[in-house]
C-alpha cells in the first residue's frame, strides 16, 4: 500500500483549560460545559456525545455557574458580577446584565425554568425573572454576612437553600426571609479552619444535602435544623454535588479527583425505610473535580485536568452495548492545526495566539519503524498574538503558506507572509471587508486565490485575495431556506468549482463557485457532521458523522456514490462504530485516487475503496498480522481499512506529498505536568 | 475620729467644746472623750482637707494632661495625612473646572477602578474632600465612567484570592506534578524513571556560563 516518511510533531503545546461547570439540559439531550478560561461548550448526548458547539472564552470572563432556563436558553454567571445569556446559534454572548452584588458565585434556575436565583459575594440572594428577550431583576432576598457559594431551589420553588462559609441558610421565596440557619461545623470545634460549604442540593422531601471542605457529605432536615446523616468520603474537600431527577442517586466530586455515587436504598429488602448509602467510588480524574452532573442514564464529571468523563449507569442501560462504555474527552472535537502542504508549514491555534512552524527535513531513508535523524530541525517561525481579550474562534493558513487568517468574536485579521530565504516576515492586510463577525471557520482555496469565511445564518462569504496584500469581498452564498444556525465546516474542491458547507442544523449545502449559485443539499442525516472533504479528482464529497458513519456523495451527480451505498448496505465494522472520538480531518492522496485518509484522536486510517469491506467477523485492525503473513495469505485477508494506532493522541494528521505524512501528537502527560497542583495521594511504601 | 470632728465642727459655732466638756448626756460614752484643743483639731482638719484637695487637683491635672496629649497626637496624625499646606492652598486656588474633575470620582459609584487611581495620587482624599465640602455651591457634573471590564476590581481579586487559598492554600496537601505522576513509575514491578526526570533548569546555568 505504501511507505511513508512520518513527521512526528510533538511541539504543539496545547494545554486545554480545566472544566469548571456542567449543566444538563432538563428535558433535552444537551450538556453545557464551562471551562476555567471562560469557554462554553455544548455536547449533544444523543449524537454520541459530540462537541457540537464551542463558544471561545474571554480574558475577563470567568464562569462560576451555568444553568439552563426556559428550555433552550443557557445562562452563565461569574466573578465579574454579570449574568450573561449565551446565543447558541451565533456562538457568542447574547446579552449581559450586571448583578450588582459583587462577584457571583452561584446561580440556579427553578424547576419550571422561569426564575433565576443568584448568590453573590456580599451575601445576598437575588431573584431574576426569565422573560423573552432577557432577564429582569425581581427582588433581593434577605441578605446576611458571608458569601453565598452555592444555591439550590426546592423542586416546588417555594424555598431556596444557600450555602456559605460555616453555615447554610434556607430562605422562603415569597417572604424573602431566612427561615432557618444551620451551622455546618458544630461538631469539629477543635479545628480552627473554617468549613466551606461547596455545594448544596434541596430534595423534595425537605432534606438538604451539603458537601463541605472537610470532606463530608451531610444530609439535614431543614425544618428542625438537625443532621440526619453524615458521610466522610475524603480527607480533602468535596467540591461538587449533583442529584438525579428522580432524587434517588447523588454524585459528588472531590479534590483528589475521586467521584462517589450515593444511592437511596431500602434498609432491608422490601422495607419502606430508605437510607442514603455510598455505593460506587470512581477515580477517573487526577485533579480536582469541580463540576459534576447527573443525567438520566449517566454520571458526568469534569475535572481541572481538562477531562470530561461520562460514566453510563449500568442499571439504566438496556443492553450491553457501546452505550454502556465509559467515555473520556480531553481534546476538542475540531481541528486546531492547519497545514500548508507545499510550504511544509503548520499553523497551531491556541486560545490567544497562533504559532507558525516550519517542519524539519531529513535526507536519509530507512526501514519500517526506524527513526531517521533530522538534517534540519523544525523552526518556530512566527508567533501571532491576538489583540484584545477575546479568544480565537478559528484560523487557517493557505496551502502555499503565504496567507494566514484568524477570527475572534469581533475582529477578523488577515496577514501576508513573505518568505525570504530562510526567514519569514509577516504583514497585516489593512483593509479587510466588513463582515458579520465572528467567523466560525476559515478555508483557503487550493490555489490560495480566495478565502472562504463561514458565517452566521448559514452564509459563506467568498473573499478574493489580491497581490501584493489585499482582499476584496466577492460574493456571499446563502442556503435556499433561512436557517438561524451558523456554518461550522467548510470544504473546497481542488479545481475551485465546488464549496460544501455544513451548518449547526446538520445540513450540508453545496454551492457552485463558478456561477455563484446553490447547487444541491445533501440528504439530511440524523447526526452531526464532524468532517468534510472533497476529492480532488472525482469531486466526491466524503462526510464523517458523529456516530462514526461515513458517506460519499457525488457532487456532479447529486447523489450518493455506489461505494457509499455498498458501505451502507454492508454496514461498517462494529469496532469502527465503537470508537470514542470523532473523525476531525479527511484528506486524499492525489496519486492514489481510491485512497481516503482520515484520523481521530486515537487512530489514523487509510481507506482503500478498491479493496473489499471487512465484515464483523474479520479483524479490523489487522495491519500487524498482515505484516507477518506471506504474500498469498495476505491477499486473502486484505480489506479496505488500514488502521495505524502507533501515533496517539493525535490532534492532526495530513499527507504532505505522496511519500510524506505529518502527525501532530499531544501526549497526555505533557499536559498534566502543566496543570495546577494535584492533591497528594499517600501510597504505602513510597 | 468622727466624734472629734463633730466636736471640732460644733466648736466652730460656739465656745470650744473641749472647754465646755462633753456635749450632752446622750453621749453614753464609757470613757471620757479625748482632750483635744480646738486649734489642734482645726489644723488637723484643714491639713486633711488640703491633702485631699491636693490629691484631687493632681488627679484632675493628670487627666487634663492626658487629654491634651491625645489631642495633640490626633492633630499630628491628621496633619501628617494632609498634603503640605502649600499644595493644599494651591489646589484650593485651582480653577473650578479642575476641582470638578477631581470631584467626579468622589461622586462616582464604587467598583470603578478609577477611584483607586485617584486615591493613589492624592493620598489624603479625606483631607481634600473636607476642603471641597466646605464649598456651599459647587458646579460639578456626575458622569458614569467607561466600563472597566478588563481590569478586575478589588472585589473580584478578593474572590479569586479566596478560591486560591481554599483550594491551594496551606493545609490543602498539594504536591508537585512530577512527584504525583512518578508514584506509579516507582511502584511498578519494573521501576522506571520519574515523569520529568531531567530538571529543565540545569541547562540554564550551563548556557549562562
Amino acid at each position: 500500500m505504501g511507505e511513508f516518511e512520518v513527521h512526528r510533531v510533538r511541539f504543539f503545546g496545547l494545554v486545554p483549560a480545566g472544566v469548571r461547570c456542567l449543566a444538563c439540559q432538563p428535558r433535552g439531550a444537551r450538556l453545557a460545559l464551562a471551562r476555567t478560561d471562560g469557554a462554553v461548550e455544548i455536547y449533544n448526548c444523543s449524537a454520541n456525545y459530540f462537541q457540537e458547539k464551542v463558544i471561545p472564552g474571554h480574558e475577563a470572563r470567568s464562569v462560576e455557574a451555568l444553568c439552563w432556563a426556559a428550555g433552550e436558553r443557557l445562562f452563565g454567571a461569574g466573578l465579574s458580577g454579570d449574568i450573561t445569556e449565551y446565543d447558541l446559534a451565533g456562538l457568542r454572548v447574547a446579552r449581559s446584565l450586571p448583578g450588582s452584588g459583587g462577584p457571583i458565585w452561584s446561580m440556579a434556575a427553578n424547576s419550571s425554568g422561569t426564575r433565576l436565583a443568584v448568590g453573590c459575594e456580599d451575601g445576598s440572594v437575588k431573584l431574576f425573572q426569565v422573560i423573552p428577550g432577557g432577564i429582569q431583576f425581581e427582588r433581593n432576598l434577605d441578605r446576611r454576612k458571608g458569601r453565598i457559594l452555592c444555591l439550590s431551589w426546592h423542586p416546588s420553588g417555594t424555598h431556596i437553600a444557600a450555602g456559605s462559609i460555616d453555615i447554610f441558610r434556607v430562605l422562603d421565596v415569597s417572604s424573602g426571609q431566612t427561615v432557618q440557619r444551620v451551622m455546618v461545623n458544630y461538631q469539629v470545634q477543635k479545628v480552627k479552619r473554617e468549613c466551606v460549604v461547596w455545594s448544596i442540593a434541596f430534595l423534595s422531601s425537605g432534606t438538604v444535602v451539603t458537601c463541605d471542605s472537610f470532606g463530608r457529605v451531610q444530609f439535614w432536615d431543614w425544618e428542625r435544623g438537625t443532621l440526619l446523616e453524615s458521610h466522610t468520603v475524603s480527607t480533602s474537600s468535596v467540591l461538587s454535588l449533583a442529584v438525579s431527577e428522580k432524587e434517588d442517586s447523588i454524585i459528588v466530586g472531590t479534590s483528589t479527583g475521586a467521584t462517589y455515587q450515593f444511592q437511596l436504598l431500602p434498609v432491608k429488602m422490601g422495607s419502606l425505610e430508605k437510607r442514603w448509602v455510598r455505593t460506587k467510588p470512581f477515580q477517573h480524574h487526577t485533579h480536582d473535580v469541580r463540576a459534576v452532573a447527573h443525567s438520566s442514564t449517566a454520571l458526568i464529571s469534569g475535572g481541572l485536568d481538562a477531562q470530561l468523563v461520562i460514566r453510563p449507569l449500568m442499571e439504566k442501560v438496556q443492553k450491553k452495548s457501546y452505550d454502556a462504555a465509559l467515555r473520556k474527552f480531553t481534546f476538542p472535537h475540531r481541528r486546531l492545526v492547519s497545514c500548508a502542504r507545499k510550504a511544509r508549514l503548520l499553523l497551531f491555534q491556541f486560545s490567544q495566539h497562533l504559532e507558525l512552524w516550519r517542519l524539519g527535513s531529513t535526507d536519509e531513508t530507512g526501514e519500517d519503524g526506524e527513526v531517521l535523524p533530522l538534517r534540519r530541525l523544525p523552526e518556530h517561525l512566527v508567533q501571532l498574538k491576538s489583540k484584545g481579550p477575546e479568544h480565537i474562534y478559528c484560523s487557517c493558513v493557505s496551502p502555499c503558506g503565504s496567507w494566514v487568517a484568524y477570527s475572534t468574536a469581533s475582529r477578523f485579521h488577515l496577514y501576508r507572509v513573505q518568505h525570504k530565504g530562510d526567514s519569514v516576515s509577516i504583514k497585516k492586510v489593512p483593509k479587510v471587508p466588513k463582515l458579520l463577525l465572528p467567523a466560525y471557520q476559515l478555508q483557503f482555496s487550493a490555489d490560495s486565490s480566495s478565502l472562504f469565511v463561514a458565517s452566521a445564518r448559514g452564509s459563506v462569504h467568498v473573499l478574493q485575495l489580491l497581490e501584493p496584500g489585499g482582499c476584496k469581498h466577492l460574493h456571499t452564498h446563502r442556503p435556499p431556506s433561512e436557517s438561524p444556525e451558523a456554518v461550522y465546516l467548510l470544504a473546497v474542491s481542488a479545481d475551485g468549482h465546488w464549496l460544501a458547507a455544513a451548518g449547526g442544523d446538520w445540513t450540508i449545502h453545496v454551492y457552485n463557485l463558478k456561477c455563484s449559485k446553490h447547487h444541491c443539499t445533501v440528504p439530511t442525516y440524523s447526526c452531526a457532521v464532524t468532517a468534510l472533504a472533497i476529492h480532488p479528482l472525482t469531486n466526491n464529497l466524503v462526510i464523517a458523522y458523529s456516530d462514526q458513519q461515513l458517506f460519499e456523495f457525488s457532487i456532479p451527480e447529486k447523489q450518493y456514490t455506489a461505494w457509499s451505498r455498498t458501505v451502507q448496505s454492508c454496514g461498517l465494522h462494529t469496532v469502527w462504530l465503537e470508537r470514542d472520538s470523532p473523525i476531525t480531518h479527511i484528506t486524499f492522496n492525489p496519486k492514489n485516487p481510491s485512497h481516503i485518509l482520515l484520523h481521530d484522536t486515537y487512530m489514523f486510517c487509510v481507506l482503500d475503496k478498491s479493496l473489499p469491506l471487512p465484515d464483523n467477523s474479520a479483524l479490523l485492525m489487522n495491519q500487524s498480522t498482515l505484516k507477518q503473513l506471506p504474500e498469498t495469505a495476505r491477499q486473502r485477508q486484505l480489506h479496505a481499512f488500514k488502521i495505524c494506532k502507533k501515533f496517539q493522541p493525535l490532534l492532526f494528521a495530513d499527507l504532505l506529498d505522496e511519500k510524506c505524512l505529518v502527525m501532530v501528537e499531544r501526549p497526555i502527560m505533557d499536559i498534566k505536568t502543566q496543570l495546577p497542583l494535584p492533591v497528594q495521594q499517600k501510597k504505602f511504601g513510597t | 475620729m468622727a466624734r472629734r470632728l463633730k466636736a471640732a465642727a460644733a466648736g466652730k459655732r460656739g465656745p470650744p467644746a473641749a472647754l465646755l466638756g462633753p456635749p450632752s448626756s446622750e453621749d453614753e460614752a464609757d470613757e471620757a472623750p479625748e482632750q483635744v484643743s480646738f486649734g489642734v483639731a482645726k489644723e488637723a482638719a484643714e491639713t486633711q482637707r488640703k491633702l485631699v484637695g491636693e490629691a484631687a487637683r493632681r488627679h484632675r491635672e493628670l487627666l487634663k494632661e492626658k487629654r491634651r496629649r491625645r489631642q495633640e497626637l490626633f492633630a499630628e496624625q491628621k496633619k501628617r495625612k494632609l498634603l503640605p499646606e502649600a499644595v493644599l492652598q494651591e489646589l484650593a486656588a485651582a480653577p473650578p473646572a479642575g476641582l470638578a474633575e477631581l470631584g467626579k470620582p468622589a461622586l462616582a459609584t464604587a467598583g470603578i477602578s478609577c477611584v483607586s487611581v485617584v486615591l493613589g495620587s492624592v493620598p489624603a482624599l479625606q483631607g481634600f474632600t473636607s476642603l471641597y465640602l466646605t464649598r456651599s455651591k459647587g458646579n460639578y457634573t456626575a458622569v458614569c465612567l467607561k466600563e472597566q471590564s478588563l481590569t478586575p476590581g478589588l472585589q473580584q481579586q478578593l474572590a479569586k484570592d479566596f478560591i486560591n487559598t481554599q483550594l491551594y492554600g496551606p493545609g490543602t496537601n498539594r504536591v508537585q506534578a512530577n512527584e504525583f505522576f512518578s508514584l506509579e513509575n516507582k511502584k511498578n514491578p519494573v521501576k522506571k524513571a520519574a515523569v520529568q526526570f531531567v530538571d529543565k533548569s540545569w541547562g540554564e546555568y550551563k548556557n549562562s556560563k
